[in-house]
């Protein structure tokens, strides 16, 4: 698997940032407008608290697409720091992001930024790519998998792992009328899994 | 993500009469048509000839039944708009896809291997497509009344040539060549007119028609000057070659019975042959249902069939309009408005074999943005499928297959995988296209220099 320059995806010039098989990186650097630190501060706080989890966890439901994401103030206040790591092409999704919970918190922390005009604003595409700084180097230890599919693995073997604390299941495999589906190889790769 | 709400009421007052009626109304049924592409060697020819084309293009709603009347859509492409001298920085206001045109686009659409521009019907993907005219009416007779307008408005004007044309005609029960019917979805507008889903709230005018708040609450990015965007809006065209014989033998070799074979059918494609929706009835074809426009599209996903047990989340019309199902993104912002029309002759009912025709539908899909919407559709919705959580996935009917495509058929207890899919489809063809408002085409015909 190589690191790609991020390939664009709407007809706009190229965009900053890395790809990975389905992911890409995303760093966002601007400037704190004077005085605004502690607002920013404080936006983000609201957003990451303790009592605010399950609202954010349903925010990061609602997207679907973000890996992680995290806020980095820095340089004794003047700078700001965002970077996280999501599925396709920031811009393609641009408009619906703006429709949700997350856009909406992303809205107030960044409107503590120099020059940013409102994520609904038309021309928040070109705030962006002007403050995106595109990373050197950027590693994924799962570069196929969307976070539809780690949501989606993680319901599965919950799922199977209940299924393997119950008796029945292991009278199900000592069940001789089992022999056939046991012997195939793709039940095999079950039973692998199964072994611990 | 949850269907977003309206924010402004329908209080928008569209210029209806300023809009090219093509763009507004659904087609005749039945119908025959013609489409034209044309090349301007001379700006001062093609202004003219748009002066002459004037008279003959309709706007507006259709005052009598779209059954009875005939009607004509010129619309150009950004190589159309340089050729007829249109000023530099009017040009630049153009949005970059639209620039760039389809072609250029490729990659990002899918069109690759047998569907590459590369190997693309001349003229399409050249630059000498200019201008597009389509003529539709409800029978031949009424279509050469259309049409003589036109051929006279050429003869008459040298320095501006037919460089390919295609005859479109409805097949037998307005189905597209692989036997399902065609033409029943259709969104609503606010101040335009409603959709044919009683459950879907009309979507803002800017959607679709440019100089109008869109669903983001802005107006869309509209080319200048004002006169020029303004009840403008654009089209992507499409030829689609359709492989029916292709798509009857993997029907074939995927069932043991002809019932067997219509339901997997009918799980690509989200409704069956007569049109009735697998989510209202997915057992079985229901022609009642099928015909009835005021139940076959009168539906939504998510509160009876969220996980697609009657409806795949990955069948074409599901995929292609997910309506309030869950999915990642926001299905209002990814509408658009589609006039399909078939071309070529219909397989014969029962014939698994290619009898080398060329049939299929010369698709066209209006929106007034068409990065979110045409290229967003072909390129997340067809092309992939990880927005319903089964990445890597394309849509069955429309999507580009090497012939190792997958769909997963949910199903209890254990959802059905349909594997090595090819492509039931070809992209013979497409170009983008502006389709200027009556006062854009007069401003066009007027343009001095
Ligand atoms: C040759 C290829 C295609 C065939 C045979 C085909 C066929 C169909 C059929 C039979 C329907 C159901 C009728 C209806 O709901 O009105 C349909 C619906 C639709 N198709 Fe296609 N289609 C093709 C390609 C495309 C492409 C490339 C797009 C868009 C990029 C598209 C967009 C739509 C939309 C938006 C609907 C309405 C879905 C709804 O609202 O439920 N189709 N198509």
């Amino acid at each position: 698997m190589t690191t790609e320059q991020g390939t664009t995806q709407s007809g706009q010039p190229k965009r900053p940032g890395l790809t990975k098989g389905v992911c890409s990186e995303f760093t966002i650097l601007a400037n704190i407008k004077p005085g605004q630190a502690e607002a920013m501060r404080a936006a983000i706080a609201a957003v990451s608290s303790e009592e605010n989890e399950p609202a954010s966890r349903a925010a990061l439901q609602e997207i679907g697409t973000l890996h992680d994401a995290r806020h980095v103030i820095f340089d004794s206040d003047t700078r700001y720091l965002f970077a996280s790591v999501f599925d396709g092409s920031w811009d393609t999704y641009i408009d619906d992001f703006a429709k949700t919970a997350i856009g909406a918190n992303l809205d107030r922390i960044f409107s503590n930024a120099e020059g940013f005009p409102g994520i609904k604003d038309p021309t928040v595409k070109d705030w962006v790519a002007a403050h995106q700084a595109s990373a050197l180097g950027f590693a994924t230890s799962y570069p196929d998998l969307t976070v539809q599919q780690i949501w989606k693995d993680q319901r599965a073997n919950q799922a199977f792992q209940e299924v393997l604390d119950t008796s029945e299941f292991r009278a199900a495999l000592d069940n001789p009328a089992n022999a056939a589906l046991l012997a195939t190889p793709a039940f095999q790769k079950l039973l692998d899994q199964a072994q611990g | 993500m949850s269907e977003a709400a309206s924010t402004s009421g329908p209080g928008v007052s569209v210029e209806i009469d300023d809009i090219q009626s093509g763009a507004l109304h659904a087609r005749p049924s039945p119908y025959v048509g013609r489409f034209f592409l044309l090349r301007i060697d001379d700006r001062h020819a093609g202004r003219a000839m748009l002066g002459r084309m004037l008279p003959a293009t309709e706007g507006g709603l259709p005052t009598v039944n779209p059954d009875q009347g005939a009607w004509v859509t010129v619309a150009l492409t950004f190589q159309g708009l340089r050729a007829l001298g249109v000023p530099q920085e009017s040009l630049d206001s153009f949005p970059p896809e639209f620039q760039q045109g389809m072609a250029a686009r490729a990659e990002h659409l899918g069109d690759t291997g047998e569907s590459d521009p590369a190997q693309w019907e001349k003229p399409f993907g050249t630059p000498d497509v200019h201008m597009g005219i389509v003529a539709l009416a409800p029978d031949a007779e009424r279509l050469q009344k259309a049409l003589e307008h036109e051929r006279a408005a050429l003869q008459e004007t040298p320095g501006v040539e037919i460089i390919w044309q295609q005859e479109v005609h409805q097949l037998p029960g307005g189905r597209t060549s692989f036997g399902f019917r065609d033409g029943i979805s259709h969104p609503g507008i606010e101040g335009v007119g409603s959709g044919t889903n009683p459950h879907e709230a009309p979507l803002k005018a800017g959607e679709f028609i440019l100089g109008y708040p869109d669903e983001t609450g802005n107006l869309p990015p509209m080319p200048q000057p004002e006169v020029l965007g303004r009840n403008g809006t654009y089209l992507a065209v499409r030829k689609l070659h359709t492989k029916v014989a292709a798509w009857r033998q993997y029907l074939r070799s995927n069932s043991s019975s002809p019932e067997e074979e219509g339901l997997l059918g009918a799980k690509m494609v989200g409704r069956w042959p007569s049109g009735a929706p697998l989510t209202l009835s997915p057992d079985h074809d229901d022609e009642a249902l099928g015909a009835d426009p005021h139940r076959n599209n009168a539906f939504g996903y998510k509160e009876n069939d969220d996980r697609g047990l009657k409806c795949p989340a990955g069948a074409h019309i599901r995929r292609i309009n997910p309506r309030d199902a869950t999915i990642v993104g926001a299905t209002r912002l990814h509408r658009i408005i589609r006039r399909g029309t078939s071309y070529g002759p219909p397989l014969p009912e029962g014939v698994l074999e290619d009898d080398g025709a060329d049939r299929g539908l010369i698709g066209v899909f209006i929106g007034a943005h068409l990065d979110r919407q045409f290229e967003f559709i072909k390129s997340e919705w067809v092309e992939d499928g990880n927005f319903i959580g089964f990445s890597g996935e394309k849509d069955p009917v429309a999507g580009h297959h090497d012939g190792t495509g997958t769909m997963t058929v949910p199903a209890k207890p254990v959802r059905r995988r349909l594997q090595n899919l090819p492509s039931f489809v070809v992209t013979r063809g497409g170009e983008y296209c502006f389709l200027p408002s009556l006062s854009a085409l007069r401003w066009l015909s007027e343009l001095k220099g």
